[in-house]
This record gives C-alpha cells, structure tokens and sequence, in this order.
C-alpha cells in the first residue's frame, strides 16, 4: 500500500476548485454563527438586541487574544498552551498591582511583559529543549499560578482610579475598547500568520518540522516565538480584564486554556499542526461567547459551558483525527 | 513427498507478477530454493527485489503466479500467516524493543509462563539455547538498547530462528556491520545453512555473494534474468547480468569545462560519525561521495550544509572560509542540500508548491515584512515550467504530486536560492525513468552554469555515468579518490568496503 | 570538555534524583526541626502519600505504555463526590463502590477516544479532564457534600504498626501488586514493549489498542480510588478534590524515573517518588511555608527533571534512537497493507 501511495496518485481535488466540501467549509463558520443567532432569538427576545450582542463580544475579547496565540501555537504543530491562565493572572496582578509604584500605563505594560517572560520560558522549554508542549505548560502554569497566589497570599489585587483605567474599561464610539483591541489585534497577527515570511514559517514548522529544518527554516526560532506570542496576548488579556473590572485574583484566567482551545479547534485549525487562520478562530470565538450566552439564557448552570467546551475539543479533533486518517495525511 | 533433506524444495514461486500504478514491479519471476542452500538475489535498484521478497513475507499479494512452501501450494496470506508457515525475516532495519532484555525480546510475544508469572528460568534458557546455536556471546540479560548494532542483528536473528523457520530472508544484511561482524554473521548464516534452512540473502555486495552464496538470481526491470551456480559466474559477469544495457546511453554525460575550486572541506570532522574528511568540487564539475549505507556520506553532506554541524575542520566557499552551523549558515554561504529522505525532509505535503518553493528564501521577496504574493507566484510559476512540473498546478498541495515531481520541486526550490554548490543525497531515489531523465538534466544545468555539484548515489552506476570524480567513505573516514578514467563499480566498490589497495 | 561534565553531573543527578530528594530533604528537615527524623513523621508522609499515591500509581502504567493521562484529578474529584453524596441512599459501603466505578467508567471513556477515535492521548485527556471536571461542578452545584456519617471513614487513616495507616497499606500493596505484575507477568512485560517499540510490539502479535484501552481503565480505576480514599477519610465529597493533584502525581512519577516516552518506569521507583514528594511537602509544611510554594516547587522540580531527562536523554543510547526509527519506518511500511 505504501508503495503505492508514494506513487502517481490523483490526491484530492486541488485548492481553488469549487468542490460542495470546500464551500461547506468556508460558510460552516458563518452558518453557524447565524444559526446561533436565530437560535438565541427564539430563547429570549432580548437576545439579539445590540446591546445584548456588544455584551457578548465584550466579555470573550480577552480570552480571543489568547486564543489568538493559541492559533500559532497549534499551527507550529506546539498543540496547546495551557499557561494561559497563570499568564493572565500574572499580566492582571502586575498591572494592578505595580500602579502605585510606575503609574498605570507602565504597569499594564509591565504586566505585560512578565506574561511574555512566562511565555518565553515556555518557548525556550518547546522550541529549543524540544520537550513535550503540554507538559511544559502544564508544569509551567502550576508554577506561575503558585508564584501569583504566593505575589499576592490568595488576596485581591484593586486597580488604582485613572484615566488609563477608566479608557480601558470604557467605550470607544460606543463599542467597548476591550472589543476594539481585539479585532485590532486579530487583524494585525491575521496578516502576520498569513502575509508574513514568519506567518509562513509557521506552517512549514507544524507542517513538517525536519523538512522545515532542512529548508533553512527556523524552526527552534519559530516554534518558541508562538509561545512567546501566547505569553504576551495572555497578559494583554489579563491588564484587560483587570483594568475592566477594576481587581484582579490569581483565578482570574481560569478555564481560559480550555476556551482558547476549543476556539482554535472550533475555527477549523488543527491542533496537529499545518493548517489554519486567525480569521477562523475569531469566528470561534463568536460561536463560544454565542454559545455561553444561549447556556444562561436558557437558565443552564454556568459549569455547563465546560462541559459543552470540552465536548467540543474532542468532537472535533476525533473528526479532524479521522479525515486526517481517511485522506491518508502524514 | 521427498525425504530427501538437503536438496528437497523448501519455496517455489512461479510466474509472480505484481503491478502498481505505473509501474510494473514483477513481471513473471521465477525462483526455487532448496533445503539447505544459500540463495542470494541480486539486482539493481528498482528490479523488484523488495518487492519480491515482501510478497514472500505476505506484506503485498501478487497480482499472478503461485507460492509453494515446503511442497504446499499458499493462498492469499498475511505478514502473521506467512510467519506462521515458517517464512523468516531479517530486515535492514532491526525490530526488537530496547527496554527489554535479549531474552525477553527473542521470546516477545509467546514468554513461557508459570502460572501466571513469566518463567524467567526457561526464558533465559530458551534464550541461551538458541544464542548458542548460532555461536553469539551476547549475554541474555542485557537490555538490548545497550547492544552494539550488530549484536543487536543477532537478537533479530535468534528471534526469527527461535520460531524454527524453514525460510529465512536476509534483506542487506551487512549495509550496516563492519568486517569483523561481517564474519561472524556469514557463520551464523552458514550454521543456519547445515541445519537445513533455505536462506535468501539480498545483497549490492557481490563479493559476499560469491563468498557465502551456492546459487544466485539475478533480477533485473522486474524479471528474472536469470539462475546460476555461484561456483560458475564471475562478479564482472553478474553484473552484466544486472545492468545488461550500456550506462553511457541512460546517463549522457555533458563535457564540460572545469573551473577553479567552489567548495573546499579540510579535515572535517563530527564525533561517532565521520573524522578528516577533505574534499573540493570545483566550477562545472559533478563529483561523486560513494560508500555503503553508514559509512558516513550522508553525514559529511549534512554537516557541509550545516543541518547536523562539523564538529572539527574548516569549509571554504570560492576560497572564504565560512563558519556554518545551521541550515541558515549554509544558506546564506552559498551551499544547497537536496536531502536523502524526501517524505521526511524534502517537502511540507499539506503546503502548496508555491510555499514550498519559497521556504528557504522566503525572506527575498518580502517587502516592509510582507510577502509580495505577485512576485512569487510569477516566479515559482516561471520556475515550475521549466522544471517540467507535472501537472503544472503551483497551487496544488504538495503532497498530492508524484514522487518524481516532488523532487522536482525540491531541486528547484534550491536552484532557486542560487546557490554555489549543490549537494544532492540520492537525488533519484524512488523516481520513476521520465522525472529520472529531468532531474540529470536539472543537475547537468546547473553544472553547466558554473555551479558545483557534489551527488551521493546507491546506485553505482548512476556515479559512473554523471560524475567527474568519485570519493569514497568507509567507515566514516575518506579512503581514496577516484578519477572518471579509472572509476569502475569494481574499484569504488572495493573501496566502499574497506580493500584498498595503496 | 565542559559540556562533557555538565552532562555527567547531570546524568548522576537525573539518575539519583530519588537518593538525592530524600537525602536532602531527611538532613535539611533534620536539621532545621528537632522532632523531624521521627517514626511519626514516616507515617504522616507514608499516610498523606496514599492519595497522590494511586493517582501515580495509575499514571505509571499509562507512562510506561507511552501515553499520558490529563484526567486523573477530574476523574478523582467525580469519583470523590458520588462517593459520598451518593451514601444516604446507597449506604456507604455500595455508594464507595459507586465511587470506584464511576472512575472505570472514565477510565472507559478515554480508551475509547484514543484507541477507537484515534484520538492522541494528550487531546483526548485534556478533554475529559475539562468535561470531568464541569461535570463534577455541575452535579455538585459546586458544593462539597458532607458525610451523614462522618466516623465511618476514620479508620483509614488510624495508626497501624507505628509507620503505617490502612490507606498508607493500600497504596503501598497496591504498589507492590503492580511492580510484581509489570516486572513478572507477560503481560506486564508486553506493555513495556507497546511503549518502548510499538512496531516491534505490534509485529511480535501484541494486541496493542488492547494493552492501551486497558491501562486507561487502569488509571481511571486508580483515580476512583484515589477519591474514594480521600473522600472517606475525609468524611467531604470535594466536586474540586483532584483539580490540583494532576501535577504533583506527574512529577512524582516523573522524580521516581519513570519515563514520559515510554517504555521504561516501576511503580516502586514511583512509590519512592511520591514519598519523596510527600516527604518535601511536609519538611516545607513544618516550616511554615505557606501552601502556594508547593505548587511553586512542585512546578519546578517536575520541569527541571523532565529538562534534565531530555538534555541527558540526548546522549543515552544512539542506538536506542536509531533502532526506534527504523522501527518507526518500517510500521509505516507494513501499516499500509494490513
């Protein structure tokens, strides 16, 4: 069979013809997104007001930055990145918490910056000692999320009134500056993951690391980068939860991994690697907050949103797994 | 049925036929071992010995023909009922389980129990039993990931014999032993022989075959050419027999006019693999790394491109001396590596030609971070008509073209880069006879242009055709250089295995 | 030169680590409290270790068959909670039983995910982890449930031969149990094929999703223990019992040498690991360091070691490597025509 497949072999129907797959594929995401909605119109009338839809964006925009980074973290092949939470919580409480010493923009980028100090230490670990992503993060979160609780002794951290404070949590030209960040920012890592040589790298890593290694890619470079790049959103997201509501606890980013994730995945990007795009996994983050907002609507308790979630992941990754599997992919 | 031991009919495969899409792999081979004898087969790359040899073990079905074994005519059958019916394998690659112990891995599978528990006392004694029989000192308890790789062959060799086979394939058994283990693998074999096991052995190295074979078939395009008595053929008359056409016809080779030196390697060196290789290649020539699987020449390329950095030595480009410990290093110093193991190195399936094309200089064509998508699709575009790419689809995914064309892409995405030198690691390897023809034309192009091409070929005879001058490796160091003149299969292969003379 | 020393320091100390933790922890613990080196001090670590205990001792199996496990303290917590609240209309001993079935049942589920929907272990168990997890919040309403009879647990953790408690004994037969199946048993031995060579494994006739799907049940049923144990000696159903016992399992697994790719590893090296672990929890405990440093700690420890293993790993046995390749070749070869 081997033998046979490395021969002259008509593959699948090549990229631009018009095949009742490829368009299902393109419009799935949109569908869906509409159908949600319709849905929700049916639940409660105050579904799709404006204000009600604003809501629902303005409390995913966060977390759909570190499900941006997740995207190139899962298309250099690097799986998931389950720091995310400690990250966030290390962005939040050095925010909140260094106000008094630097003024309140210095310290949202300090927290910043610490996050992308956690997420460098992931990308060191992945990309360079090439040990397993998922134990590295793991290991890694436990580590961080220790260190923030120890920051802070299991406290709240509150956020210093200030103008920087309050534009943060406000609104600009009536949408929230927390939603503007991030479809600014997905628009801005859109073009790098798909116009940009180190977007390209990206999949060339998660498409075949040795092939990629021998065509002068750099890879070690690539693949620590996009942890790097998780770190540095996940603090984003952090300072902007914290600087919103105003206080911040180590718990703050929690479960946030496993949104990012099923964002991702939901998007159609492969946690195996080669394939996907920030546009899609934005769309991901449309569904989930779509789908967490149905599951209070209809008066679910709100664990059910973990459970939907985690069903999701494994959905489609057993699918993903199975046309990966059929299409003889390797 | 015969009673006659020693010279009764241990296989019978007659009139095999076996196609696959595109290729005709076997075309109506015959082949009878007896009892008790040493067969070896013997062919070029490509005349379907493999495929010969995984019908016998049940891996593909034949289209035609029949199998007998022992006398007994064999259905459809699969890799466990071949086993199963007493049909060995010893492959290149070993298969045994390196955290577990020698006589663990020969019993793996089918460990004598006591009660519930492993009998640890019969294992070992199976073990030890059938170790001794084939004359191997290898301590039973060792964890066989701590053996030295020829022991290692003799664990694979005692796990097929403990099943007491009546057929035992041999598949290159040597490409990776040194002379000493050589030896003591050819006594084994001869052991195995005396106690009535019909042996195939597949071999390139025709010395050995005259040396432990009684009878040998050659195969050549998937036929078999033909079956004699080792005792009457000569190893000039095999391979004729293998080859049976004139070379010079299937590789032109271009005359073109040689240069000053591109690449100069001094004394390079990298622990464990290869020490003091020096070598040059110089403007418009084709030279040649010859040596046996593990001798080191995929190394030395590797190290020159900078994938698995030289440890010691120096490299010069055009007379500078460069420093290149990575791929990007050697890159950007002017040196190009086509590599050995296509699937694995040469492309990303799931991307399009386009972005394979590009990877390695992705970032000439970037303006201001951003990839002027215009530009490289004009260039790939213009790039891929000219290699022939087959069909011409720059947006198709890599993975659905042909192995022949995948090469293609792989050698133009370097040519691309423009490079000085060219290593190319078995570059037709896998390629069926019309890519074959483009890929030496790609090669001789770029030759012609001035540039420096440094080939690393199994095939002998694709050396000998393209190649100006020929080095070889043995065992990791560099032991002759051969001119065109004076380069037949004959000296580089008694090179290659380490008999040089002066 | 230097790195050659570096490498080899580090091979004695990722060899030793056991040695080395114990060690350090028995003169630092001795050092800085009177009363540390006493026989009291073994039974509370030896007592404490029980319940990272199975939930290491179940990860080991899975390890040694190159796997991973994300669950284990989802499952736990599940278990932890049907354990108990489950007891007055059960009784206590069937609604125990409920509890270590509910841990089979998922230990169930994610053999099905990775040997039927082939999906990779890692995914699979991040997955249930998150499900088991919401699952356990949502039946629970995120309350603990309390014990109507909050006696009938105690003994568990009663004094017994001056070192041990009935939990502590539980875990260290269970251990024991295990070493004699894993080092004795074919089929113990089988699964050390599966994760060190699965080509091999497979071509030796191994049933292989068999041996994969069972050390998942394996786990699952070790995690329901786990809970139940902790959920009686307690007398408390915690819904969020296991959340933070998924990484000091792994790193005591991972401190006793067990290795993350397969192929190598022993529930007794994983008992020393949990005690050694257990030992540092209570040296820090009687020193009063708050109870965040041991996710500080416990963190670091288990990314230095598995650093340290791949840096040392690295120079172990090219052969080993090479022979696993080729290996990984040829099952690509035979995987198509079976």
């Amino acid at each position: 069979m081997s033998l046979v497949k490395s021969d002259p072999n008509p593959g699948p129907a090549p990229a631009g013809t018009l095949t009742a797959g490829s368009v299902l594929s393109v419009l799935s995401i949109p569908l869906a997104i509409v159908a949600l909605m319709v849905l929700g119109s049916f639940v409660s009338p105050s579904f799709l007001t404006a204000r009600n839809l604003v809501n629902i964006l303005n409390a995913y925009s966060a977390v759909g930055l570190a499900a941006i980074g997740s995207t190139f973290v899962a298309v250099c092949g690097g799986l998931a990145d389950l720091s995310i939470p400690a990250n966030v919580a290390m962005g939040a409480l050095v925010a909140l918490g260094a106000q008094t010493l630097v003024g309140p923009v210095a310290a949202a980028l300090l927290g910043i910056l610490v996050a992308s100090l956690g997420g460098l230490v992931n990308g060191v670990l992945i990309g360079y000692v090439r040990i397993n992503p998922i134990i590295v993060t793991l290991g890694s979160g436990f580590l961080l999320l220790g260190l923030s609780q120890l920051l802070v002794g299991g406290g709240i951290v509150y956020s210093e009134p200030s103008a920087f404070g309050s534009f943060v949590a406000g609104n600009l030209l009536g949408v929230p500056v927390a939603v503007w960040t991030f479809f600014v920012v997905a628009l801005i890592l859109h073009i790098v993951l798909s116009r940009t040589p180190f977007g390209r790298w990206n999949f060339a890593v998660g498409g075949n690391y040795e092939a990629s290694a021998a065509s002068a890619v750099p890879v070690r470079f690539t693949r620590a980068a996009a942890f790097v790049l998780t770190g540095l959103l996940s603090g984003m997201c952090g300072v902007l939860i914290a600087l919103s509501i105003g206080q911040a606890r180590p718990i703050i980013g929690a479960g946030y991994e496993f949104v990012a994730i099923s964002a991702v995945v939901l998007g159609g990007t492969s946690l195996f690697g080669g394939r996907g795009s920030i546009l899609r996994t934005v769309g991901g983050v449309i569904i989930l907050a779509l789908i967490s907002n149905l599951i209070v609507l209809i008066g679910l308790p709100t664990p059910s949103t973990g459970l939907a979630t985690g069903t999701i992941i494994l959905l489609v990754v057993a699918v993903d797994a199975y046309l990966r599997r059929r299409t003889g992919a390797e | 049925m015969v009673q006659d031991v020693d010279h009764g009919i241990a296989l019978q495969m007659s009139a095999i036929s076996k196609s696959f899409p595109g290729v005709k792999a076997l075309d109506g081979v015959n082949l009878t071992v007896r009892k008790g004898e040493v067969h070896a087969i013997v062919g070029e790359n490509g005349a379907g010995k493999s495929t010969l040899m995984k019908i016998l073990a049940g891996f593909y079905h034949p289209d035609r023909g029949s199998i007998e074994v022992m006398g007994t005519p064999i259905g459809v059958m699969n890799p466990r009922e071949a086993r199963d019916l007493g049909i060995g394998m010893i492959y290149q690659e070993l298969n045994l389980v390196p955290d577990l112990t020698v006589a663990e891995n020969i019993s793996l599978g089918a460990m004598p129990r006591r009660g519930p528990f492993v009998d640890y006392r019969s294992l070992a004694a199976n073990a030890k039993a059938v170790l001794k029989e084939l004359d191997a000192d290898i301590d039973v308890g060792t964890r066989v990931g701590n053996l030295s790789l020829s022991q290692q062959q003799l664990v694979e060799i005692a796990k097929v014999v403990s099943r007491n086979p009546s057929i035992v394939v041999f598949d290159e058994p040597t490409s990776s032993l040194g002379d000493k283990e050589t030896r003591i693998l050819f006594n084994v074999i001869k052991r195995m022989r005396e106690s009535g096991i019909a042996i195939l052995y597949i071999s390139h190295r025709l010395q050995e075959v005259m040396e432990i074979g009684d009878r040998v078939t050659v195969l050549r395009d998937g036929s078999n050419i033909e079956t004699r008595d080792v005792a009457g053929i000569t190893p000039d008359e095999m391979v004729r027999l293998m080859v049976g056409r004139d070379l010079t016809e299937m590789f032109p080779k271009l005359d073109l006019s040689i240069g000053d030196p591109v690449l100069s390697v001094t004394s390079l060196g990298r622990a464990h693999q290869f020490e003091d290789i020096t070598l040059d290649v110089r403007a418009g020539e084709i030279v040649g790394l010859a040596g046996l699987v593990g001798s080191g020449r995929t190394e030395v390329a590797r190290a020159i491109f900078g994938l698995d950095p030289a440890e010691s030595g120096e490299i010069r480009v055009r007379g500078k001396a460069v420093r290149i410990r990575s791929p990007r290093e050697g890159v950007s110093a002017g040196i190009a590596l086509v590599p050995e193991d296509r699937k694995r190195e040469g492309i990303v399936p799931d991307l399009p030609v386009r972005e394979n094309f590009t990877l390695p200089l992705i970032g000439r064509i970037t303006r201001f971070f951003l990839i002027l998508a215009g530009r490289e699709r004009a260039t790939v575009q213009a790039f891929a008509d000219r290699l022939n790419l087959n069909p011409p689809r720059i947006e198709r995914p890599m993975g659905t073209f042909s192995g022949g064309n995948q090469q293609k892409v792989v050698l133009g995405k370097w040519l691309l880069a423009k490079p000085e030198v060219l290593i190319l690691d078995e570059p037709t390897r896998g390629v069926d006879v019309g890519a074959k023809a483009d890929i030496h034309r790609i090669i001789g192009e770029f030759a012609e242009s001035g540039g420096a091409v440094l080939m690393i070929s199994s095939e002998l005879s694709e050396l000998l055709a393209v190649c100006d001058r020929i080095f070889v490796l043995h065992e990791g160091s560099m032991v002759a250089e051969i001119p065109r003149q004076s380069a037949t299969e004959e000296s580089v292969m008694r090179a290659a295995t380490g008999q040089v003379y002066a | 030169m230097m790195r050659l020393n570096i490498g080899t320091i580090g091979n004695v100390v990722v060899r030793y680590r056991l040695l080395v933790m114990l060690a350090a922890v028995a003169v630092f613990g001795g050092w800085t409290l009177d009363d540390f080196l006493t026989l009291t001090t073994l039974q509370s670590i030896l007592d404490r270790a029980a319940v990272v205990g199975f939930l290491a001792l179940g990860l080991t199996p899975i390890l040694i068959a190159g796997q991973i496990d994300l669950s284990i303290g989802s499952i736990m917590s599940l278990a932890a909670y049907a354990t108990i609240a489950l007891q007055p209309d059960l009784g206590n001993v069937p609604a125990a039983f409920i509890g270590l079935g509910v841990g089979i049942l998922a230990g169930v589920v994610n053999a099905l995910a990775v040997v039927v929907f082939k999906v990779t272990s890692l995914v699979a168990t991040l997955a249930t982890l998150l499900i088991g997890a919401s699952l356990a919040l949502l039946i629970s309403n995120g309350q603990p449930a309390s014990s109507a009879d909050p006696l009938f647990g105690l003994f568990l953790t009663d004094n017994f031969l001056a070192i041990l408690t009935p939990r502590s004994v539980l875990f260290i037969g269970a251990a024991l149990l295990m070493f004699v199946w894993l080092k004795g048993t074919p089929s113990g031995r089988n699964l050390y094929a599966v994760g060190s060579s699965m080509p091999a494994a497979i071509s030796a006739g191994i049933n292989v999703n068999g041996y994969i799907a069972g050390v998942f049940v394996l786990s699952g049923f070790c995690a329901g223990a786990a809970g139940v144990i902790q959920a009686l000696s307690s007398a408390t159903g915690s819904p969020i019992a296991g959340s933070v016992l998924l990484i000091p399992a792994i790193t005591a697994v991972v401190i006793g040498g067990t290795r993350l790719e397969g192929g190598r590893g022993s529930s007794l090296a994983t008992l020393g690991g949990v005690v050694a672990l257990g030992a540092l929890t209570t040296l820090s405990e009687y020193n009063g360091v708050p109870s965040y440093t041991q996710a500080v700690y416990t963190g670091l420890i288990l990314i230095l070691l598995i650093t340290l293993d791949r840096i040392a790993g690295g120079d172990e046995g090219k052969t080993t490597r090479t022979l696993r390749s080729a290996a990984v070749a040829k099952q690509t070869q035979q995987g198509g025509t079976s």
